[in-house]
């Protein structure tokens, strides 16, 4: 009953509001003119109200959003701790552009060394023929190029690039870090080698793909422009460039679907997936558990930032 | 009056089967009526146009053919009386030639295919110049395929076939097929090797058997195998190198833009590629590449066409291929160790074991 008479009374609010605005808007005007477009008034005031009341709940609908997703994402930093920014904008970006032209380039290059495979001839009809399949595969290409070049401009001018790429160059401290984890495996030793930013198993990543790229477009740019190649070099050349791309992607793809898959999709901490790809964080746990040296650094950044700005007494 | 009438019909009857025993006669007589016109040599009509029809067909015309012990009448069979009024109709062979006849004609579906072709079509569709089953089997002296003498057999073919299609027949002959047929090798293609023999259909068809995506299963039936290509020194792996090549890998996906084995090789003009007039030659593979590779230079006959990564020839291939092999196994058995060391440690910490 109250609820009811709670909005009976807005509706009389609202009406009376309405009427103030009404009598405002046509009070210059004398009474036979007024009546007549009085209701015309009305009518446009009222849409006004509703398109009002309409952006309101829309905006209140992204608040609450909003608010949910704080809450959950504070439930977890409960279990998880603070949540680390890992990789930035860019490196995300780059690499959603180079999985999804590798994607590409796998399903349309890998038919042509197996067109006995039973999904061969599926995926080049897909595309509506052979022909068409190699103009995608010229797409993904494209796409992998840009990637390179992205990085290499990412590496030379972004300073967080130039700090990874340094981080990522391989120290004998990662020969000691492959073997005692291999010693960790097997139960020789109850201790965890204690990563920095990138462990062993990243850097090899890192350089798998570089040395990819490398051959994969190095041999790929002779094949595609086969007819200005031929004008300089002798054949065998191109049988050569043939031979390092159909065995390069071979082995890329096996290295990325049998080790960065198990990395990143398979392992037992980390299955089905995790979605640092798409947001860059990486929580506190996880950075206590895997990347211990790089956590000690950060916290060892911001307590000397903090002694810094407490003043002295 | 019923005894009569059975006993005309009884004698009636007796006269049909006995007609029977004399048949043989009968049918002597009839080849004499014909001879006595056609036994002439020199009968003959002279066409509208110049050209001349030999007429002359005699006893001996059907000996050593198939057909030894038929009559005129038995194809020439509206021919009802002699001298018969205006010319007889070309033979139909499907008047006994069909499946379930009772004259003891050979029995098969071949000659319904021969319907489909190129060929029959364009009787079909009343090109009065297409071949017919007796312009290629012959008229009077049809004999087996097996018979050497037969138009169709191994070695006659291509010139039953030159006879329409002369200028092919010209470049054939001397080509490295048509050389190997002349001088009696067994494996070597004639026309029908390639072509077929009645399912012969142009080379645009897709039902072809010389269609550009079919093109080389059709070699390949002689070229990849071992036992006939030993025989004569020819590498048989050229169809296995073609099918992993992309030619051959977008080929079996169904491009016709893409080479097969006769738009590099030739078609009825395939010579080795030691003939100067060859188009593999090393020297005219700029203008044959250049077909499809606009601006094709020597440099595209500098190494082996037909490469195979496998075999120690191929040099610098041979090595790539072989780095990259050992490449990935090394690398491959190193990860996936990582890995099942990785599962290895991670069950036994679940078992509680340290």
């Amino acid at each position: 009953m109250s609820a009811n008479d709670k909005k009976e009374s807005k509706q009389d609010t609202l009406e009376r509001e309405v009427e103030s605005v009404v009598d405002e808007e046509t009070a210059g005007l004398d009474p036979a003119e007024a009546g007549r477009i009085r209701e015309k008034v009305r009518a446009r005031v009222l849409e006004e109200v509703e398109r009002e009341r309409r952006i309101r709940t829309a905006a209140e609908r992204r608040a609450e959003e909003r608010r949910r997703r704080e809450e959950k994402r504070r439930e977890r930093l409960h279990e998880e701790g603070e949540m680390f920014e890992r990789f930035n904008r860019n490196f995300r970006f780059q690499h959603i552009v180079m999985f999804t032209s590798v994607i590409i380039l796998v399903i349309t290059g890998m038919p042509i060394k197996f067109p006995e495979f039973v999904l061969s001839r599926f995926l080049v009809n897909m595309w509506g023929g052979i022909h068409n399949a190699t103009i995608v595969h010229r797409i993904g290409a494209g796409m992998l190029i840009y990637f390179m070049v992205h990085h290499l401009f990412y590496t030379v001018f972004s300073r967080q690039g130039r700090r990874d790429f340094i981080l990522l160059i391989p120290t004998p401290k990662d020969a000691r870090d492959a073997v005692q984890n291999v010693r960790h495996f097997l139960g020789k030793t109850g201790e965890k080698p204690r990563f920095g930013r990138f462990s062993y198993i990243e850097k090899f990543d890192y350089w798998a793909v570089y040395w990819g790229c490398v051959i994969m477009i190095g041999s790929g740019v002779f094949l595609w422009g086969e007819e200005i190649v031929l004008k300089f070099f002798p054949k065998y050349v191109l049988d050569v460039a043939h031979e390092m791309h159909s065995d390069e992607a071979m082995l890329a793809t096996l290295a990325i679907v049998i080790w960065h898959f198990y990395n990143v999709h398979f392992n037992p901490d980390r299955f089905p997936g995790t979605l640092m790809w798409w947001h860059g964080q990486i929580s506190e746990h996880e950075m206590k558990e895997e990347h211990p040296l790089e956590y000690e650094e950060i916290m060892a950044k911001r307590s000397k930032q903090k002694t810094a700005e407490v003043p002295n007494p | 009056m019923r005894g009569t009438f059975l006993a005309a019909a009884i004698f009636i009857a007796l006269g049909v089967i006995a007609q029977g025993f004399w048949f043989p006669a009968d049918a002597r007589i009839s080849l004499e009526k014909c001879t006595l016109c056609h036994g002439k040599p020199e009968f003959r009509k002279i066409l509208v146009d110049g050209k001349i029809r030999d007429l002359f067909a005699t006893a001996d015309s059907l000996k050593g053919s198939v057909h030894e012990k038929k009559t005129c009448v038995d194809c020439h069979f509206d021919v009802s009386e002699i001298p018969h009024r205006q010319r007889p109709q070309r033979v139909t062979c499907t008047h006994c030639h069909y499946k379930g006849n009772a004259e003891g004609a050979p029995q098969s579906d071949a000659y319904l295919e021969y319907f489909g072709s190129v060929h029959g079509n364009a009787i079909a569709g009343g090109n009065t110049k297409a071949p017919l089953c007796q312009d290629c089997h012959g008229n009077h002296s049809i004999r087996k395929t097996k018979d050497p003498t037969s138009e169709v057999s191994r070695g006659n073919v291509a010139e039953t076939c030159g006879r329409c299609h002369i200028e092919i027949y010209a470049v054939y002959k001397t080509s490295i097929h048509g050389v190997a047929v002349s001088q009696g090798i067994p494996e070597a293609p004639s026309c029908t090797g390639c072509h077929g023999e009645h399912k012969i259909y142009a080379h645009k068809d897709p039902k072809s058997t010389v269609f550009a995506t079919h093109v080389a299963a059709q070699c390949s039936t002689c070229h990849g195998s071992v036992s006939i290509m030993s025989k004569y020194g020819i590498e048989a792996e050229q169809v296995t190198t073609y099918q992993n090549s992309f030619h051959g890998v977008a080929s079996g996906f169904g491009s016709r833009t893409v080479a097969n084995c006769a738009s590099c090789h030739g078609v009825h003009d395939i010579r080795p590629s030691e003939d100067p007039r060859s188009m593999v030659n090393p020297k005219n593979i700029p203008a044959t590449c250049g077909k499809c590779h606009p601006g094709a230079n020597p440099n595209f006959a500098v190494g082996k066409m037909h490469v195979d990564s496998h075999s120690k020839e191929s040099g610098i291939i041979y090595y790539t291929a072989q780095f990259f092999k050992y490449l990935t196994i090394g690398t491959m058995l190193a990860l996936i160790a990582h890995i099942f060391l990785d599962m290895y440690g991670r069950t036994r910490r679940l078992r509680g074991d340290k």
